[in-house]
């Protein structure tokens, strides 16, 4: 029996003695970094710049991977230590952002971006010329000399000239009373822009007649669709003086359109129509 | 005396297997099963009208991950997984995330159901074709805009269909929107306002290309839509006298039908299961005594306090959602139709795409649109231009508690700014991937590890 226990605490002490050379074996033989791995995914550091209100306010979307601690630089001395930037810029200027993403091992990634801070341009609303407004001969470059090249389309037969009475010059646009001519011209504009087109016009004392100026959005095609096309439209009926023009202040909202015509026709009486202008409203 | 036998049961034999087809498989009389459905145009019409009622249970629970979501309201107690929503804390596990995603696309099996199905709708195949697509494309165009990539699904599938369990690019997802709706526009005229008409799948497109930023063709549609309508209604009158004339679409309800029938609007107050959700923050308060005006204001919001109301509302007191107050004799069945498009919301959209992403517009057709809307509020100073936060304030008044102020803060391209100075003044945590519904983990896990989680949860 007590041999046994004996025998039992020999073993219990040799187990022990092994158990710590083994320790001890360890300490010498083993390479410090051997059996750990290597750290498959270093931080990788990202971020996407966009604008945030108005154009000095940038925000920084952090877009890094593997990485806990972040350093901002916005390149105009301000810094953060937040995982998503924001900054706001002083003044217009070319600014180097950089992100210096890192983790806990002490591995860092840097990765930098050039933003242009830029005041954008305030826009500019086109403004028309309107070709041969005046009706004039030999005012358009390159044309054939009459003074309604630019106002000829395939869809109807071009109005005619006359040149008593005009508004200014020496010719105006002449529409006979039968109503089949017209007139017609295509203007570039800003979409969604406001302008006033300025025109005058005269007709004679009888019969009750019309002539009808509109702006439509877009080419015309087909007559047929000059009703459904019509922005703004005036149909003038001052029929008191065949010979004194009447001013006429069309506004128009060019909306979706950049590209708007102008289209006049009249009905039953003979009429008369001179210098065209536009302006953007104010 | 044996064959005699035999050949007795031979000829017995013959007789059953002979009527068998019959006798063994006879059409069920008392219940409808998909295979011999559909056959005829008033089994597709029922079907088509299933869609809706799909739509029914599917926007019921909208408001908690849209506005509860944004800065407009909030849980009355703050409790649960409810006010995972004003925290901006949602979990994958929150149940309404899970339910939302299984009956939006649940709707969108239900229209794949009807549009696998057109052949036998005679003459009203193109109609029910564009409703169909109408519901799919709504759908899609909130779960792309809520969970981000998701699983495009565009025929009837089975659990088996695994090819069909990953998640599709927003881009993928958006092309079958714009199609779909395209396709709503030519086939639906504007005979329904509780079912697909043409001037919703109009807005609805307008509203999607607002979103893909295609300012250009929304306005066109937008522009044929207000050609269309008629003068607005008072602002009131908008959610309590159904499908008025400013209503494009809307999801409508019943007083006391159990199915047919909406409990939101007693989730609205203090008689709800959890005591109130949706109602307002301090901020919506404050915004609307800013620029709601007296009109809208009184109409929006209400005060839920038996002391005496304070004269200008109080941003520190609770005020709950005033636009669908039931008067249901069941108080959990209500009848107040959801609107998903009207057309003040057309209106605005309108200025949203003259104004093309720039920062201020003064373009007349813009100010016009912009004015009907204030004027009904009995909002008269005049206007000469309108900025992108002017624009962005006025669709928080004019559309508070309709599910709009999340999806208008992420298309205006505010909404970390936004959230996060609401996350700041309200000491929440935020961070960018909160944009993002999480993918609900129940969807996940029964994916086939097919679908991913998004990123932050």
């Amino acid at each position: 029996m007590i041999q046994k226990i004996k025998i039992n605490k020999i073993i219990g002490f040799l187990g022990l003695l092994a158990l710590t050379l083994s320790f001890n074996s360890c300490e010498q033989f083993e390479l410090p970094e051997a059996g750990s791995m290597a750290d498959l995914t270093p931080p990788t550091a990202s971020f996407a710049a966009s604008l945030n209100g108005d154009y000095l306010t940038y925000k920084f979307d952090n877009l890094s991977a593997s990485a806990t601690d972040y350093v901002w630089d916005y390149g105009d001395g301000h810094t953060s230590t937040d995982k998503n930037g924001a900054n706001i810029y002083a003044g217009e200027g070319t600014y180097t952002v950089t992100l210096t993403a890192s983790d806990k091992l002490g591995v860092s990634s840097t990765y930098s971006e050039t933003i242009e801070v830029v005041k954008p341009p305030v826009p500019v609303v086109l403004l028309p010329e309107i070709l041969e407004a005046g009706f004039e001969d030999y005012t358009l470059e390159n044309g054939t000399g009459d003074g309604r090249d630019s106002w000829r389309t395939s869809l109807g037969e071009i109005m005619q000239i006359t040149s008593s009475p005009v508004y200014e010059g020496v010719q105006a646009a002449k529409f006979p009373s039968d109503g089949t001519r017209i007139a017609y011209q295509e203007l570039e504009v800003s979409a969604n822009a406001d302008y006033v087109l300025t025109y005058y016009y005269t007709m004679k004392t009888s019969p009750a007649g019309l002539i009808t100026v509109s702006v439509l959005g877009g080419a015309l095609t087909d007559l047929a669709n000059a009703a459904s096309q019509t922005i703004a439209s005036y149909v003038g009926t001052d029929q008191t003086d065949d010979s004194t023009y009447v001013q006429v202040d069309l506004p128009f909202n060019s909306g979706n359109n950049t590209k708007v015509a102008i289209y006049v026709r009249n009905e039953s009486v003979e009429c008369r129509l001179d210098a065209f202008s536009i302006r953007v409203a104010d | 005396m044996k064959q005699i036998q035999i050949i007795t049961l031979l000829v017995l034999g013959m007789l059953i297997s002979s009527c068998g087809e019959d006798y063994l498989d006879p059409a069920p009389v008392s219940s409808i099963g998909s295979n011999g459905f559909y056959t005829s145009e008033s089994e597709i019409e029922a079907a088509v009208l299933n869609i809706y009622d799909g739509l029914q249970l599917a926007v019921q629970r909208e408001f908690a991950l849209v506005e509860m979501r944004s800065d407009n309201s909030k849980t009355r107690s703050s409790e649960g997984d409810w006010a995972q929503f004003e925290t901006l804390n949602v979990k994958s596990t929150n149940t309404t995330v899970a339910d939302y995603w299984a009956l939006y696309y649940n709707v969108i099996f239900r229209a794949n159901t009807v549009l696998e199905h057109l052949d036998a709708a005679g003459n009203s195949i193109d109609q029910f074709e564009g409703e169909a697509k109408f519901a799919r494309a709504l759908s899609y165009f909130n779960l792309v805009r809520l969970y981000g990539d998701v699983p495009l699904i565009d025929k009837v599938i089975g659990p088996t269909d695994t090819d069909y369990f990953d998640r599709d690019a927003t881009v993928d997802v958006y092309a079958l929107i714009v199609n779909d709706l395209k396709t709503a526009v030519a086939n639906l005229d504007n005979t329904y306002k509780g079912r697909a008409s043409k001037a919703a799948a109009q807005a609805l497109l307008a509203k999607v290309y607002l979103t893909l930023k295609n300012y250009g063709d929304a306005q066109d549609l937008l522009e044929d839509v207000i050609a269309g309508s008629s003068a607005l209604p008072s602002f009131s009158s908008v959610f309590y006298t159904e499908l008025n004339s400013e209503i494009i679409f809307a999801i409508e309800y019943t007083n006391d039908a159990a199915d047919d029938s909406q409990d939101f609007s007693i989730e609205f107050t203090q008689d709800g299961r959890v005591r109130g959700l949706n109602y307002a923050t301090p901020e919506l308060i404050t915004a609307f005594n800013t620029f709601g005006g007296a009109i809208r204001t009184t109409t929006s919001i209400i005060y839920d306090d038996v002391s005496t109301k304070p004269v200008t509302p109080d941003p520190l007191q609770d005020y709950k959602c005033g636009k669908f107050v039931y008067n249901s004799t069941a108080n959990n069945l209500n009848g107040n139709d959801w609107i998903v498009l009207r057309m003040a919301d057309v209106l605005l959209m309108h200025v949203e795409a003259i104004l093309a992403g720039s920062d201020v517009t003064s373009s007349s057709s813009a100010i016009a649109s912009f004015k009907k809307v204030r004027d009904r509020a009995g909002i008269t100073s005049p206007i000469t231009s309108i900025t992108k936060q002017e624009l962005l304030d006025e669709r928080r008044v004019e559309l508070a508690f309709e599910n709009q102020r999340w999806f208008d803060l992420i298309r205006f391209g505010v909404a970390e700014s936004v959230l996060g100075t609401f996350a700041t003044d309200n000491g929440i945590v935020f961070s960018a991937s909160d944009l993002l519904l999480p993918i609900p983990q129940r969807e996940i896990g029964v994916s086939f590890g097919k679908l991913t989680q998004n990123p932050g949860y």
